[in-house]
This record gives C-alpha cells, sequence and structure tokens, in this order.
C-alpha cells in the first residue's frame, strides 16, 4: 500500500521552499530518505543547509511543501528528530553542566509537572557513556575541548532516543583524533538503525564518511551514493570555479577549498 | 567543599565585624544598638520584609534576564510603567471612584510594559531600525507619556513622581506588601514548574522548538514575569534602580556557580542580604532607602568580582602568577641536556638557568608530572621525550645564533640574543631559518645543529630511517628474503654505519643489513625518531 512504503521512509520533503526575501533559501527541495543511512549535507555557504535543517526541525515554516517523518506531519512527530546545534550557536558561558546537558535530551519525553526521575538520569549517564563523556558529568560545558563539547550534544541527541539525527557541521573545527571519535559514535548509531543527517563542509572526506550524500544549492542538485554525487562538472557548477584541484578532493589528497 | 564554605563563612563574619566595628565608631552607636536597635522601627521591619519580597523574584527571573542578555529590556519595562500606572489610577478613579487603587495600577502597569514590547518587536522586525534603538525609542517616549500625564492631570492623579524615579522603601504599605507576595509566589511557582522549558529555552532555542516546546509562549510568559516583578520593586528603589535589583543579584551568582539552579537560589540569597545590608546602611546613615538597597547589591557585585573563586579577578590573576613561564620551562630543559650525561641537581641547574631560579622546583614538578624528566640520584634526568623536547630547543638556539651572526651580530652577543630567541621555535619559523640559511650543519661555535628526521605516513624503506625510528615490517620485497624478519613484526632502527643497518627485533635478536636489503624492507613507522 501507498501509505506502507512512505512509512518506511524516514524522511519525505515534497517541495519545501522557505524564502526570506526575493531570493528563496530552499526552493523546491523534495527529497526521501530511507532510514538507516548516514547522510551527508554538502553545498557552498549560503547554499541553505541550515536552513533545511531548521525545516526539517520545525523551527522555520516553510512558504510551501510538507516535512513528514516516517509517514507523518512533523508537528504531530516533535520528538523523533534530535539536533546538535552549531559550536557558533551555542552560549559556552551558560551555566550549565556536561550531565544537565546530556539529560536535556528526556526533557521531551517527560511531562511538564513531573520531574526528571532515576530512569532519565540514568539515560543521560548511558548516553555520556556512549561518547566517552561520562567522566566529565560535572564540569561545566565551557571548560571543556570543542570536541568534547560536539560528543556532550551528541550524547544529548542520542539520549532523545530519536529515530533521526541533525547535525550541524559538527566536524567543524576539531581535531582529527576528535574527528575520527565523532565518526565512530555516528556510524554506531546508523548501526542500529537511526538516520543521521549531518551538514558536511569538507568535500575531501565527504565520499569517505557518508553512505549518501545530498548537494544542496537552495535546490537539491544531486542526491545519492558519493561517487554519483561527486561529478567534477557538477561541483564546479556549484561552487562557481571556487573549488580548486577537485580530484585530490576525492582522493584526499588535499583539502578542497571552497571559499 | 566543606572547609572552604567553612572559610568563606569565617571571612565574611570577621568582615561583617571588622566593618560594624568601623561603621559603630563613625556614627558613635555601640555595636548592639547598632545591629539590633533598627529592629524595633516598625518601618524597617517592612522595609526588609517588602525588599526581599521584592528582591527574591527579581533575582530568580534576574537570572534568566542576564543568560539571555535582557537588561536593556528589563529597563524598558520599568520606565513603561509609568504610563500604565496613570492609566490604571485614572480608570478606577472615573469608573469606580476609587483613589490610587492599587490593583489597578499594577494592572496598568503590566498592560503598558506588554504594550511596549509589541511595539518594540513590531518597530524591529518590520523595519531596518534594530533592537536596541527600537527599545531605546519606545520607553523613553511612553516613559515621558506618563510624565506629561501625571503632570497634566496633577489636579485627579497623586502619584508623586520623585518617588516613582527613585522608590520609598521606608515608605511602604500593607497593600505593597500584599502586591509583592503575590507577584513574588507568582513568578516563583512559574519558574519552579517550568524550571527545564524555561532552562532550554534560553539555552538552545532551536532544540526547544524541536521537541515540540512553544519557544514564543514562553518568551512572552518571561517577559510577563519580568514586568510583574518590576512593577512590584519600583515601588521599593524607582524605574532607574530596579533593574540593578533585577541584574546584580543574578550576576554575582553567574560569577560563583555552574547550575542554572543553583545560580537562581544563590541570587535569590544575594538579593535578601542586598536588602537587609542596604536597609542597614539607610538606618544607620539616615539615606534614601532604595539608593541604599541598590548600592549594596553593587558593592556586593564587586567584592564578589574580586573574590569568585573561579571567575573573579583576584583567581584569575593568581592563575596567571601561577603559570610557569614556557621560557623557564625550556631554559630548564636546556640546562639538563647542557649537563652532557651527568644527572645535574637542582643547584647544577638553577647555575645554567640565566633566569632568576626561584621557581625552579616547580618547574622540576612540572616536567616530572609530564614525564620529560625524571628523578635520577641526587639529580635530574630527561626522559626519552625530555631529550627531544631539549633537542629541539637546542636546535633553535643554534640555527638562531647561526641566523644572528649572518646577519652580522658580534660573536660575544650571540648566545645572550640567542637566548632569548629560541623560544621562538615553532616548527615553520625553524623550517625558514634552516632555508635561507642553507641547512648549515653546524653554527658559528662549530657545535653540531641537530636535524629533525621527517614524519612518514606511508611504509618507508628502511634506507630512508633513522636509529630510534620503531615500527612494522610492511613489505619484504625479494631482496630482503633472506633476513630474519616476517611481515607485520615489530622493529626499532638501533643503529646505522657506512653501508650496514641494525634493526632490533622486539621479540629479541637484531637483524643487520646492507643497503641492498635496506632498500627492500618497508617499514610502517609508529614511532618517530624526532632527532637524529
Amino acid at each position: 500500500m501507498a501509505t506502507d512504503r512512505v512509512a518506511r521512509r524516514a524522511l519525505d520533503l515534497h517541495h519545501v521552499t522557505v524564502s526570506y526575501g526575493p531570493r528563496p533559501a530552499l526552493l523546491d527541495v523534495s527529497v526521501s530518505i530511507e532510514p538507516g543511512q548516514l547522510i551527508g549535507i554538502i553545498g557552498p555557504n549560503g547554499a541553505g543547509k541550515s536552513t533545511l535543517v531548521k525545516a526539517i526541525l520545525g523551527f522555520v515554516e516553510p512558504d510551501f511543501g510538507t516535512v513528514q517523518v516516517f509517514g507523518e506531519q512533523l508537528s504531530r512527530a516533535p520528538r523523533r528528530i534530535a539536533y546538535v546545534p552549531q559550536r557558533g550557536a551555542v552560549d559556552w558561558d551558560f551555566p550549565v553542566r556536561v550531565i544537565d546537558v546530556a539529560a536535556m535530551g528526556c526533557y521531551g519525553r517527560v511531562p511538564w509537572w513531573r520531574r526528571l526521575g532515576p530512569s532519565e538520569h540514568r539515560e543521560a549517564e548511558e548516553a555520556l557513556n556512549a561518547v566517552g563523556m561520562l567522566p566529565y558529568r560535572d564540569r561545566q560545558i565551557g571548560e571543556l575541548s570543542g570536541g568534547q563539547q560536539q560528543r556532550v550534544f551528541l550524547a544529548r541527541a542520542l539520549a532523545q532516543g530519536s529515530e533521526i539525527l541533525l547535525l550541524d557541521e559538527p566536524l567543524a573545527g576539531v581535531d582529527a583524533a576528535t574527528e575520527r571519535t565523532i565518526m565512530r559514535v555516528l556510524r554506531n548509531a546508523r548501526d542500529q538503525g537511526r538516520t543521521l543527517l549531518v551538514v558536511h563542509h569538507d568535500l575531501a572526506t565527504a565520499a569517505e564518511y557518508f553512505d549518501r550524500l545530498l548537494l544542496l544549492k537552495q535546490r537539491v542538485l544531486a542526491f545519492g551514493p558519493p561517487a554519483t554525487v561527486l561529478q567534477e562538472d557538477l561541483l564546479n557548477e556549484v561552487y562557481e570555479g571556487r573549488l580548486r584541484s577537485f580530484t585530490h578532493a576525492i582522493t584526499g589528497e588535499h583539502e578542497a577549498v571552497s571559499e | 567543599m566543606i572547609k572552604t564554605a567553612l572559610a568563606w563563612t569565617a571571612a565574611i563574619v570577621a568582615a561583617l565585624l571588622l566593618g560594624s566595628l568601623g561603621i559603630s565608631a563613625l556614627v558613635g552607636r555601640d555595636l548592639v544598638s547598632l545591629w539590633l536597635e533598627p529592629w524595633t522601627l516598625p518601618y524597617f521591619h517592612k522595609g526588609v520584609v517588602g525588599g526581599s519580597l521584592v528582591a527574591v523574584p527579581c533575582a530568580v527571573l534576574g537570572c534568566l534576564v542576564v543568560l539571555r542578555r535582557m537588561a536593556f529590556l528589563g529597563d524598558a519595562l520599568s520606565h513603561a510603567m509609568l504610563a500604565g500606572v496613570c492609566g490604571g489610577y485614572l480608570l478606577m478613579k472615573l469608573a469606580f471612584g476609587a483613589e490610587a487603587h492599587i490593583g489597578g495600577m499594577v494592572i496598568g502597569a503590566v498592560i503598558a510594559s506588554l504594550i511596549t514590547l509589541a511595539l518594540i518587536a513590531f518597530v524591529s522586525r518590520l523595519t531596518r531600525i534594530k533592537e536596541d534603538t527600537a527599545i531605546g525609542i519606545m520607553y523613553t517616549g511612553i516613559f515621558a507619556a506618563g510624565v506629561v500625564l501625571v503632570s497634566l492631570l496633577q489636579r485627579h492623579i497623586h502619584i508623586d513622581i520623585y518617588h516613582f524615579i527613585v522608590g520609598d522603601v521606608l515608605g511602604i504599605g500593607d497593600s505593597d506588601l500584599w502586591v509583592a507576595a503575590v507577584v513574588g509566589a507568582l513568578v516563583l511557582s512559574m519558574v519552579v514548574l517550568f524550571y527545564r522549558q524555561l532552562q532550554l529555552a534560553s539555552f538552545d532555542r532551536i532544540m526547544a522548538a524541536a521537541i515540540g516546546l512553544p519557544v514564543v509562549l514562553i518568551d512572552y510568559m518571561l517577559t510577563t514575569g519580568v514586568s510583574l516583578v518590576v512593577v512590584s520593586g519600583v515601588r521599593m528603589v524607582g524605574v532607574v534602580m530596579v533593574v540593578g535589583l533585577l541584574v546584580s543579584p543574578a550576576a554575582c551568582a553567574y560569577l560563583l556557580c555552574n547550575r542554572l539552579a543553583t545560580m537562581m537560589v544563590l541570587a535569590g540569597l544575594f538579593g535578601v542580604t542586598g536588602v537587609i545590608g542596604g536597609m542597614y546602611t539607610a538606618e544607620w546613615f539616615g539615606t534614601s532607602g532604595g539608593g541604599a538597597i541598590i548600592l549594596f547589591v553593587t558593592f556586593q557585585f564587586l567584592v564578589v568580582l574580586m573574590a569568585a573563586p573561579r571567575y573573579g579577578m583576584l583567581s584569575r590573576w593568581l592563575r596567571l602568577r601561577r603559570q610557569l613561564p614556557q621560557d623557564l620551562i625550556e631554559d630548564v630543559l636546556s640546562g639538563i641536556l647542557r649537563a652532557k650525561g651527568i644527572s645535574p641537581t637542582l643547584e647544577a641547574i638553577r647555575a645554567k638557568v640565566a633566569q632568576p631560579g626561584g621557581q625552579i622546583p616547580r618547574v622540576l614538578a612540572f616536567l616530572e608530572h609530564e614525564s620529560l624528566v625524571r628523578r635520577d640520584g641526587p639529580g635530574w634526568a630527561l626522559t626519552d621525550e625530555g631529550r627531544v623536547e631539549a633537542t629541539r630547543m637546542r636546535r633553535a638556539h643554534r640555527l638562531w645564533e647561526s641566523y644572528l651572526h649572518k646577519t652580522g651580530v658580534p660573536d660575544d652577543q650571540l648566545h645572550d640574543h640567542a637566548e632569548l630567541l629560541e623560544h621562538v621555535n615553532d616548527p615553520d619559523t625553524l623550517a625558514y631559518l634552516d632555508q635561507i640559511l642553507g641547512h648549515p650543519e653546524r653554527d658559528p661555535h662549530g657545535s653540531e645543529i641537530p636535524r629533525p628526521v621527517p614524519v612518514f605516513e606511508h611504509p618507508v624503506p628502511l634506507r630512508q630511517l633513522a636509529p630510534g625510528h620503531r615500527g612494522q615490517v610492511a613489505v619484504l620485497a625479494p631482496a630482503a628474503r633472506g633476513l630474519d624478519l616476517s611481515l607485520g613484526e615489530t622493529v626499532i632502527v638501533t643503529a646505522h654505519a657506512d653501508g650496514s643497518w641494525t634493526l632490533h627485533r622486539e621479540t629479541g635478536g637484531d637483524v643487520i643489513c646492507d643497503d641492498e636489503m635496506a632498500d627492500a624492507v618497508l617499514i610502517n613507522v609508529v614511532q618517530r625518531a624526532q632527532f637524529a
């Protein structure tokens, strides 16, 4: 049945258009994402990657089009998507400890009149453990390194127990060792059947890290396995010649320059 | 934890005692009458109780105001009230003939605040005027409307603008207490009930929205709460200073803790101590109550700003002072290296380091903790890592000497200059010096300049390695088949002399290869020897 087929998809975007003026941030974005995949969202600056994330989260109302999560309207499924913010979007001086941030993952499940109970605290601790941050549970979040901060927010997303995880540039500005740790956690989550959408800036590693790539520039220009998305002429068109040494980008010998 | 708390309590009690001794001398009253006499005055009671009833919810909501950077908005809300108070006064008088009806005035004030908020949002969203300017325009405009209204209708409305501006904590009546109590109960139960929602919406708005929290509603709830506490605070300390009651205690707490809940409790405490301290000050020196309260709250903030254990100025200063200078660390390392094999004692190291040596024991403790040096009998020796680090320093020193020599610095000054410059030693700098000097092997004094060995990311032939390199055998080409080596085993390059390479196998035994064999053994380097 048709509904059955739709229900098996994690995420369905139909003709989503979002605008902040005459120039749309997203134009006619239609994409269907199967569950259990690690998907990279790539595209130049201003391509609407963060807007796409916000539209999927329901934080931005599309001018037109719908977002469906496991066949349901977004508004009826708010807890099925977890979100890891961009580093720059967080106030690192905020008085919260690592464990408090992880516990936020449980907020969506606990009704407002109830306090967080021992089972929620346990879940928060388990999530921290999964990303190797349990030893830091009582630190204030500003006292951590960039990679550790990223892992704490990852733990929060895991604690939400959502089937879909949205991550906005989780690998920006972290060192190589942290990048490996984060990717391992993401792959584990994928292997447990979760669907992950990751905004990613580094074309050099995109092919290696993701099952599918979504090339975005207001519209969806390509969506599929890395080999079919990372076509030289396509990328040159999208990045308007700002992409140097493309072949090196694919083989990972040089970092692609997308500025 | 308990120790520090006790120490703090002792410090505060001592400060209070000393301070009150000084004040008792100043105002000519003995200690007992200084502390206890005010409590016999009814207005003092009312001031402390009423002030606390206002200060606690102000401070608790103030935490969110501080974290959301809304302090200016709080200021705006307090000013905008005046028009609402007039409106409420007028309406109640005309409709019911009630003079100065407190409920009417409070509701009017809240409505005026909300209208101000709506106007600010309207202007800043729909035009190119940014929010801070919109706030500035709207609150002064509405405040001015209130001022004009009061003077225009002064025969009908009896509002003392002076008290409105600076407050009148000594003239608090029962109705004010009731308003403060009701507002306080409302606001505090709102914070307790919706703590998580307020926290998450302040910390991560997008996630709050994503899990289905009504973030806009939470914003309105918070601003309504703020205008409520501001309305009840204006009676005590006036429109200008009420924002101090809102943010100063919260800022004190912000400097002291790492959890929002703790911050709120602490802020409430600071609010109460601020009111009590202010009331005493006002009583002792016979000053304006509102002014004294805000002065005391500000004084508290300055004390906390100085003395806060982690985020205070004093601890920052101590931390900076305690930090060991990198120069000294590096000088100690090179000092031990220059001792050539004998492990120098503390005194010997002191003699080799050009700087004042008071911190050297702490430097050694730090280096030992970082496992760069170890104790060796009465003296100190470098570990392998320490030797690498010290050799890097030596390379920097000698490269700088060569460079200085080349630029024409007299020989007798080379060392002193290089002693300073050797601390400028990041890899790029050294590579640059090395290059412009034409990769020298010896410095101007004829000493050898140690050379780093490059890092390899792929298997490399043994012939390119130097003693100290450790790695796994990755490829054995035909020419190397006769050697007693197997794929994957770990070996260390131990020696290299003309045409002969010695590999030490971790499982035991040495293997010797000639140049041809050394070309045929490829090794995955896992640990590099940084200096040959």
